[in-house]
């Protein structure tokens, strides 16, 4: 029993972080992201209140259908080759039910505009 | 000088807290796992399906330096999903086998044909039937299901050769389809499905489907019942409509609550009794109860209902640290057994291992599930989901997931039945590629 307050603990501690990342700073303090994104040389910058990891956690959904890395080997559509905005975009609207999907929407129904914006980001930046 | 206390040298590690409700010392593992390289760290993984292969690739993907092995009896993974294609006729049992060479080859995973007897997670050590005995700093456990023999009267290894489950794909996929072949035109197939929690939510019906596709062509005399152990499946509206429409007075649905519940059964006269009546027929598909893998149990995984309790944010075992639960065996909140679950907590229990071993809290988890069904060759339906973990276990997201639509025309259907294929397609690929 422990071990699920621990788990509840670590959610908490988790949504306060992100809490912490998306509020607005204090006038004068640089921008922690910001400054992070331009300092480093990474690929696919996370958004604000998305860890890198937890992008990665987002994408990985995606593949199971879309294929590994999303190259698709089958009948549905790969990923690869799209940008990160075209990405995005679809998922919004396929969100919206301003685009016609069969399963699309209401798989992105799940997921919140920043979250969708953190996995298209990381899907654009894998490598080709 | 002062004396230093036992409990001092406890207070000071750490050790009081850490051992506290699991009675074992943590702190004391937790450094020895710190001391060696984190990244030349043993994962060892029971179960080379969906669950256990998913992660395996995905530990290696994140942490190429990792040292992975992955313990699988079979050489060969034929998989449940679409095995109710190959009973029905339209797809064989190539189509449905994985192999591991990629695994090993290019994803440099250790690939053991054995099969994991014991485990003391005390020790962190696995016992192989071959008498081998494995250590591990990370132990996975994805051994799917194990059916409850006896749950129904006499149902056990040996009758079901003569009413076959088909249930884990296999020597049993063909022989259900070598007496669906064998049978008369005019004669009657019965499935006994399975009450909640099970593997597939909605492969009974789905195996009724193309079964009467199958009957239409060729048996188109022949009536498909199906006996209940509930009031309600996964689907149910869609596949009743769908059977209205395919295959008109062929399948009758017998729910829990009007006598559908199987209590024993008896392969000379071929029927099965049920509460309120006996019914017999032609041939006979038996989809008994269902609980976690054996392993499971022998590693003291598991709670009262038989299958293993886990934290909704890592799939970590709650009865043993250091040790992930995932797939059909793991109690997964909202998310239904299925190849697409496994797989989505393979990637998020390994992904929370690498955190681990780094010293790092693990990543905000997400899960996914999409699960096809056809009706037809041409006429497939889905069911989708979105998962989080909450402190109450894992939650579909609101306003997620559901039903393919109710009023979707022929061209809907068969964009479906096209991304079935595409789903398995990919999804195989994603674990075992």
């Amino acid at each position: 029993m422990k071990r699920v307050t621990r788990a509840g603990a670590m959610l908490a501690l988790v949504s306060i972080l992100n809490a912490c990342q998306t509020s607005p700073s204090p006038p004068g303090t640089p921008d922690p992201v910001t400054a992070s994104a331009t300092s480093h040389d990474k690929p696919a910058p996370a958004k604000p209140g998305i860890t890198p990891e937890a992008a990665r956690n987002l994408a990985n959904n995606c593949f199971t259908c879309h294929g590994p890395n999303g190259r698709s080997p089958g009948s549905i559509p790969s990923l690869t080759n799209l940008s990160a905005y075209t990405i995005a975009r679809k998922l919004k609207q396929f969100k919206d039910d301003d685009s016609f999907s069969t399963v699309m929407g209401r798989q992105a129904k799940g997921y919140r505009d920043a979250e969708i914006e953190a996995l298209a980001n990381y899907i654009a930046g894998l490598k080709k | 000088m002062e004396k230093f206390t036992r409990r001092d040298f406890l207070r000071l590690t750490g050790a009081g807290a850490a051992t506290g409700a699991l009675g074992f010392p943590l702190t004391l593992h937790a450094e020895a796992t710190a001391n060696k390289d984190a990244k030349r760290a043993h994962v060892v993984i029971i179960g080379g399906g969906f669950g256990g292969a998913t992660c395996a690739k995905y530990l290696k993907l994140q942490e190429p330096d990792l040292n992975v092995t992955l313990i699988e009896p079979d050489k060969q993974f034929i998989t449940c999903p679409f095995s109710n294609y190959v009973i029905a006729g339209f797809r064989s049992m190539r189509n449905i086998t994985q192999r591991y060479d990629v695994l090993e080859k290019k994803h440099d995973i250790q690939v053991v044909h054995d099969l994991a007897l014991q485990v003391e997670a005390a020790k962190r050590k696995v016992k192989l039937k071959s008498g081998k005995t494995l250590s591990y700093d990370r132990l996975v456990v994805s051994p799917g299901v194990d059916l409850t023999w006896g749950a129904i009267k006499y149902y056990d290894p040996v009758t079901a050769n003569y009413m076959p489950h088909a249930w884990k794909a296999g020597p049993q996929t063909l022989l259900l389809r070598k007496k669906l072949e064998a049978m008369r035109n005019g004669g009657r197939f019965i499935i006994v499905a399975p009450p909640n929690p099970y593997r597939c939510p909605p492969g009974p019906y789905e195996r009724a489907s193309v079964v009467a596709h199958y009957f239409q062509r060729y048996k188109p005399k022949s009536k498909i019942i199906i006996l209940d152990a509930k009031d309600e499946f996964s689907k149910r509206k869609l596949f009743v409509d769908g059977w209205q429409k395919l295959y008109p007075g062929m399948i009758e649905w017998v729910p829990g609550s009007k006598g559908g519940t199987a209590k024993s059964v008896n392969i000379s006269r071929m029927t099965i009794e049920t509460e309120l009546d006996t019914f017999k027929g032609d041939v006979i598909n038996v989809i008994p109860p269902q609980n976690a893998g054996r392993i499971a149990y022998m590693a003291g995984l598991e709670d009262a209902t038989g299958w293993c309790p886990v934290n909704p944010m890592t799939f970590e075992s709650k009865k043993h640290k250091g040790v992930y639960v995932i797939g059909d065996a793991a109690i997964a909140g909202e998310m239904p057994k299925s190849g697409f679950s496994a797989n989505s907590q393979g990637k998020i229990a390994a992904a929370a291992i690498v955190a681990e071993l780094r010293g790092q809290p693990p990543a905000e988890a997400s899960y996914a599930n999409t699960c096809y069904s056809l009706l037809a060759p041409d006429y497939g339906i889905s069911i989708a989901g979105v998962y989080r973990a909450t402190p109450e276990g894992i939650k579909t997201v609101p306003e997620s997931g559901g039903m393919s639509p109710m009023d979707a025309d022929a061209d809907f259907r068969a964009e479906e039945a096209k991304f079935a294929s595409g789903w398995y397609a990919s999804i195989t690929a994603d674990t075992w590629g």
